[in-house]
């Protein structure tokens, strides 16, 4: 109906009113929540790479030790893992984190040469690495920032390594990462007969069987015959890894700092906005409106804020996303698709943000005596 | 006889932690459908009076009954304020964003009345206030008189049972003044309503049929 007055078309004009200051606030809210969207956006784009890595070679149980300290278990028990009925194949590994050159560091891997996970990858050019041989194939990411060739040798923590291959890997991740030997990877990092995790896949499950019943079977078999570990689902070993863990702190610390910030902002314009409309809001209170309804005109604007800061967040975290799908450095961590439930998550998360902004001056409004606010100028 | 609109006991109100007396003992009665004046020198409490009246403030001390009922304590201030009484200011107070159409619906919105249609009895009013040709009109874009008209029919959206109006024609010239005064005193007979105007302008003083004196806080006798 033309001219009929609503509540939320007063809201709107009185945050048109003041658009400049309007404007501000969004774009400070929508910075924060375009970090968050950017940061949390990228944290579960790692943790997806890294669900891949077990994904890609079929593996269904990663078993690693049970205490937090000591994260090495015995090679041998890849054996009594292999022999279990449930099972059709074990490969123990190390991962680590190691300086390559001053500059670049990565992801090592240490496989055996007859692993399984060697199915996920793709070997571009040269061939696999030998056990026992002082050997590495590289991913072509890392191969290309290290501007190494099949042939090349290269120094690893003062040992000489022949590449011998180039790979694809079925995981972002492995793209930056370099694998080699495990024997020769237990004797640089002196874990000799160590491993850090064992990857067990599974044979298939048996008709009618449900999944995660026959899951969950495998897992209490393994942990019976090596005492002291765990067995954990890949999909659970993806989000629960550490530097994945990692990721998400670093990504949900940050933007929380931004979010407060931006919260900061809301809550500063709504109770300049209050100020000012003292009179305003007490001549509000002299035509009948109760407190309750003051605080919810002020609520409903902290919340137009909060969710407008939220749009045009959404908006610059997808450009940042998308950027970052480009960017040669990151394209193979962060798809440029992104994660409708986040958007959903961001949303809510702005909304509120607002409301909590508004609470202070909402309520503050809410307190003046309607002759009090009418005397104000 | 009719039965009192209005009724004060022995109000006080102070300010200030008591150091600044605006009313120091008001007894009167209000009939129903009365029109009064209240006058007196500036600064003697009338506003504060007016206020009280109102339920936009509370007395220290002291009652004021609604149809027999003590404001504040059997009915609450905010239904009073948007169910019983309508207020006119002497600097108007329009919202400068809202147009005159949109001004006037601003109580009922407090009322919250589901599928009311706000805006037709807005027109309604304004209408009866003779601004059909102003009522998209922004309050800047509107004469003195004007915006007190857009005032009146904003109080009396809610279809109040008193009307309070406060130095109305205060800034208004004697023209504008005479035609404000006509629509509430036509008002007040239309509708039967209770008017109560606080003014300093004599001649609306008299030509009230009754008249209230205030003077340092008091009813003068
Ligand atoms: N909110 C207030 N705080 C302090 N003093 C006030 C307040 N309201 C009114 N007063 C004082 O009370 C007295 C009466 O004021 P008022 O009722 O506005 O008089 P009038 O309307 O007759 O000019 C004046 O001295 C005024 O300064
Ligand atoms: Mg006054």
């Amino acid at each position: 109906m033309i001219n009929q007055l609503s509540f939320p078309s007063f809201v709107w004009k009185n945050l048109w009113r003041r658009r400049l200051r309007t404007l501000l606030t969004l774009c400070g809210i929508g910075m924060a929540i375009g970090a968050f969207v950017g940061l949390v956006g990228f944290s579960s784009a790692f943790e997806q790479a890294w669900l891949h890595i077990y994904t890609s070679s079929g593996t269904d149980i990663a078993v690693i030790q049970r205490t937090f300290l000591n994260t090495s278990i015995d090679e041998s028990a890849a054996g009594k893992i292999r022999a279990l009925p449930l099972v059709a194949q074990a490969s123990p590994m190390i991962y680590n984190v190691m300086d390559l050159t001053p500059e670049v560091n990565a992801l090592v891997y240490g496989w055996k040469a007859d692993s399984y996970e060697f199915k996920s990858l793709r070997i571009l050019s040269g061939q696999r690495f030998r056990d026992g041989k002082p050997e590495v194939i590289l991913g072509y990411l890392l191969a290309e920032d290290l501007k190494m060739k099949p042939g090349d040798t290269l120094e690893i923590q003062g040992s000489p390594f022949k590449i011998t291959g180039i790979y694809h890997g079925g995981s972002a991740l492995e793209a930056d990462a370099l694998i080699m030997p495990l024997d020769e990877l237990q004797q640089l990092s002196g874990l000799e007969g160590k491993v850090s995790t064992i990857d067990v896949r599974l044979r298939p499950a048996p008709p009618g069987e449900p999944p995660e019943k026959y899951l969950k079977q495998a897992q209490a078999q393994i942990e019976a015959v090596v005492p002291g570990t765990k067995a954990v689902p890949a999909a659970e070993r993806a989000s629960n890894n550490e530097f994945v863990r990692l990721a998400h702190a670093s990504a949900w610390g940050t933007s929380s700092i931004a979010l407060l910030i931006g919260i900061l902002g809301i809550a500063n314009t709504m109770a300049m906005s209050v100020f000012e409309r003292t009179r305003e809001l007490g001549i509000l209170r002299a035509l009948g409106w109760s407190r309750w309804q003051v605080m919810l005109l002020i609520q409903m604007e902290a919340a137009v804020l909060g969710l407008g800061g939220g749009i045009i967040g959404i908006v610059l975290g997808c450009c940042a996303l998308r950027l970052l799908a480009r960017l040669p450095q990151t394209a193979s961590i962060v798809s440029s698709q992104v994660p409708y439930p986040l958007l959903a998550e961001t949303l809510g998360i702005a909304f509120w943000a607002g409301l909590l902004a508004g609470a202070i001056p909402a309520w503050r409004g809410a307190q003046l005596s309607p002759v009090e606010a009418l005397r104000h100028d | 006889m009719t039965s009192p609109a209005l009724e004060m006991r022995d109000v006080r109100k102070s300010y200030e932690q008591g150091q600044i007396e605006a009313l120091r003992g008001v007894d009167l009665s209000i009939a129903t459908g009365e029109y009064v004046a209240i006058s007196g020198p500036s600064g003697s409490g009338k506003s504060t009076l007016l206020h009280l009246l109102g339920g936009l403030d509370s007395p220290t001390t002291g009652t004021i009954l609604f149809k027999n009922a003590s404001l504040g304590s059997d009915i609450d201030l905010d239904t009073y304020r948007s169910r019983k009484v309508g207020f006119i200011f002497q600097a108007f107070h329009l919202m400068p964003t809202l147009r005159a159409i949109e001004n006037v619906q601003l109580p009922m919105l407090g009322l919250s009345r589901r599928g009311m249609d706000r805006a037709a009895r807005a027109r309604d009013l304004l209408m009866e206030m003779g601004l059909e040709d102003r009522m998209e009109s922004y309050p800047n874009q509107l004469s003195a008189g004007e915006r007190q008209r857009v005032a009146i029919a904003r109080a009396l959206a809610n279809e109040p049972d008193i009307l309070l109006a406060d130095e109305p024609t205060g800034n208004l010239d004697s023209k504008c003044s005479a035609n404000v005064m006509q629509m509430l005193t036509g008002i007040q007979k239309r509708h039967g309503m209770t008017l109560i105007v606080v003014t300093h302008d004599d001649a609306i003083a008299h030509a009230a049929p009754r008249q209230i004196r205030i003077r340092d806080g008091k009813v003068e006798q």
